[in-house]
């Protein structure tokens, strides 16, 4: 996709900013993002009962920014990043994984998820616990199922680290839907949910995580050479300033397209967003009794009597 | 005259955790007393939390709660403002605002202007006041309380200075939202508050007390703030965003008649015009004959010619 025309997007002026293109409606005063989401991950946790953290780092930006907010909320020694690689991840995403916990000073742990994963779709022409299809899964199926694996590793290690897991994603996956429902979407609280990537890319070059990182293409990592941006055919910048405008902004298609956007777009992105409703949110309950839970029992997460002791 | 300390508590409330909110307010009220305060404001549910959903049943209190009169006789020669959610006789749940002195509630706002739209849900758990007065205070003026959005209707503010209000005071808990890149303060609803705090001051010529509440419920966060403004539309006094803390400000209250007596807005105000223009307005509205469109029992019923039927279907 080609950058939108009259997208009246500047030069960014400061060096900073240099590292990525960011649309103009979409910058935000970072000191105030940062002071919101570390008093955010601060209270979650104090609020629940908890001191401690734990997050799946992936080696991209948007898990590197939670490590460093996080961190900056609770102290390193109270956070733990888990590198979770299946055999054909990029090297260099643990690489990275690796200069954010250095830079950091926070525990990791790595686990390798490749017997896992390759012990249900099997592995060079041996059977695993999946069946004989397995073998030769389709990609979706095996990048949910290691989105998956990742999920119960976090999990399993949230018991012996003593700490809440907690999420990565950003806004613009949210709203398209790129994410596995249970998977990497799951958490006990997401402190980036309401950031678009080019504002967690501003966010991330305010707080200081490294520009290797903040550079280079994101990518779910699920097969050698693979890119968000390939994968769903338009750029982040592009992508982000519609769905500002479509969302936040309740613009209509035909104001959308005066932005700049071929309907195609402006139609396959409305498609995206409406087709992902349910992964957002919780599943429904069949409404029966007097008082259900979501519908007509609505009580905040934390209240007295809801942390652990 | 001598000046008048306000002390505006920007705290952290504890969501629907009463008892550490009250110890909170009793602190924090001998800490004003101590730096010499005249008038206290603690912000909006500063005693409960704010999303409080279906708990705001379970935290509620009667005007006339123990909780409240033991809080109310730390106030032997202070003025307070504070808000806790009321439960009235017939127990309907108000947000409500209360004015302790010398050791009484000696009045109590409910909030007029119940947001239900966007992020907030507050009719779905609360009953609306339906009564704007001013109250007469120890501190030789008369004080308009309201809470966070009912100073976003303009008749509010108006009303308060034209019942005899000199002292404006808005209660709140703001959720901060809109984070913006290039303006004064970096987020949007600052910017809004701001806006309207000092042009209310400035119309009304009267001082604008404002304390908004810090911390976060749930995934809301508020963004404080506070703020004291002069009758002439200027900042006393800017508390910090997000940061809790006690901070006082030293106002004289005589710039009231200074400013009215150079800017006589509120002796050019003509409410009775107004008046007439919203009878003919609200009947109008609803399509009715000027008399039916009266409130029930109340006088007049309007100035123009009768006759005219309702056209009801």
């Amino acid at each position: 996709m080609n950058a939108a025309p009259g997208s009246g997007r500047e030069e960014p002026s400061d060096g900073a900013e240099r590292l990525f293109e960011l649309p103009p409606e979409l910058a935000i005063d970072t000191a105030i993002a940062r002071r919101v989401i570390v008093d955010f991950i601060g209270n979650q946790l104090r609020q629940a009962g908890f001191s401690r953290a734990l997050l799946g780092l992936s080696g991209g930006i948007d898990s590197a920014l939670v490590a460093f907010l996080a961190a900056e909320a609770i102290g390193p020694e109270n956070l733990l990043c888990v590198l979770m690689p299946y055999r054909t991840s990029s090297p260099e995403s643990v690489e990275h994984g690796r200069l954010v916990v250095d830079r950091l000073g926070c525990a990791s742990d790595l686990v390798d998820i490749s017997p896992m994963v390759d012990g249900y779709f099997g592995r060079g022409g041996e059977v695993g616990a999946g069946g004989e299809a397995g073998l030769d899964s389709a990609p979706l199926r095996r990048g949910n199922f290691m989105a998956r694996e990742r999920m119960c590793v976090l999990y399993d290690r949230s018991v012996v680290w003593s700490g809440l897991v907690v999420g990565t994603g950003n806004k613009t996956e949210s709203l398209i839907g790129y994410t596995t429902l249970f998977g990497d979407s799951a958490c006990a609280f997401n402190p980036i949910g309401d950031l678009y990537k080019s504002q967690v890319r501003q966010v991330a070059a305010a707080v200081g995580v490294p520009e290797a990182i903040i550079r280079k293409a994101p990518s779910a990592d699920l097969w050698p050479g693979q890119t968000d941006e390939a994968e769903a055919g338009f750029s982040y910048p592009e992508l982000d300033r519609l769905l500002f405008w479509m969302i936040d902004k309740r613009r209509t298609d035909e104001e959308l397209m005066a932005l700049g956007y071929p309907l195609a777009m402006v139609e396959r992105v409305k498609r995206l967003v409406a087709i992902s409703e349910f992964k957002r949110q919780v599943p429904p309950v069949a409404k029966l009794g007097p008082r259900t839970t979501g519908v007509d029992y609505l009580y905040p997460r934390r209240r007295p009597g809801s942390a652990r002791k | 005259m001598q000046p008048l300390r306000i002390a505006l508590a920007q705290l952290a409330p504890h969501l629907g955790v009463l008892d550490d909110n009250l110890a909170r307010h009793r602190e924090l009220l001998a800490q004003a007393r101590e730096a010499g305060a005249g008038l206290v404001v603690f912000p909006e549910l500063g005693l409960t939390g704010y999303q409080l959903q279906d708990l705001a049943a379970e935290v509620a209190m009667r005007k006339d709660d123990p909780r409240l009169l033991d809080l109310a006789a730390e106030t032997h020669g202070l003025s307070a403002v504070l808000s806790f959610v009321e439960e009235a006789d017939d127990h309907r749940l108000f947000i409500a605002a209360a004015l302790l002195e010398d050791g009484e509630v000696r009045f109590v706002h409910r909030k007029l202007f119940l947001p239900t739209y966007g992020l907030f849900d507050e009719r779905r758990f609360f009953a609306a006041g339906d009564r704007l007065r001013v109250v007469d205070s120890r501190l030789g003026v008369k004080l308009g309380i309201a809470i966070c959005e009912d100073f976003w209707h303009l008749g509010v503010p108006e009303t308060l200075a034209l019942d005899g209000a000199q002292i404006l005071i808005n209660v709140s808990s703001s959720p901060g939202r809109d984070l913006a890149a290039v303006n004064e303060v970096g987020l949007g609803t600052a910017v809004s508050w701001r806006t309207l705090m000092r042009t209310y001051a400035q119309l009304t010529t009267s001082f604008v007390v404002f304390c908004n509440r810090v911390g976060m419920d749930e995934t809301i966060s508020f963004w404080g703030g506070s703020e004291v403004i002069g009758p002439s539309g200027n900042a006393i006094f800017t508390a910090p965003l997000f940061d809790e803390g006690l901070y006082t400000v030293d106002v004289e209250l005589g710039d009231v008649r200074r400013e009215r007596i150079g800017l006589p807005l509120l002796r050019d105000e003509r409410p009775e015009l107004h008046l007439r223009e919203l009878r003919r307005i609200l009947a109008h509205r609803t399509d009715l004959d000027l008399d039916e469109a009266s409130e029930e029992g109340a006088p007049g019923g309007g100035d123009a010619p009768g006759g005219r039927r309702a056209k009801l279907s």
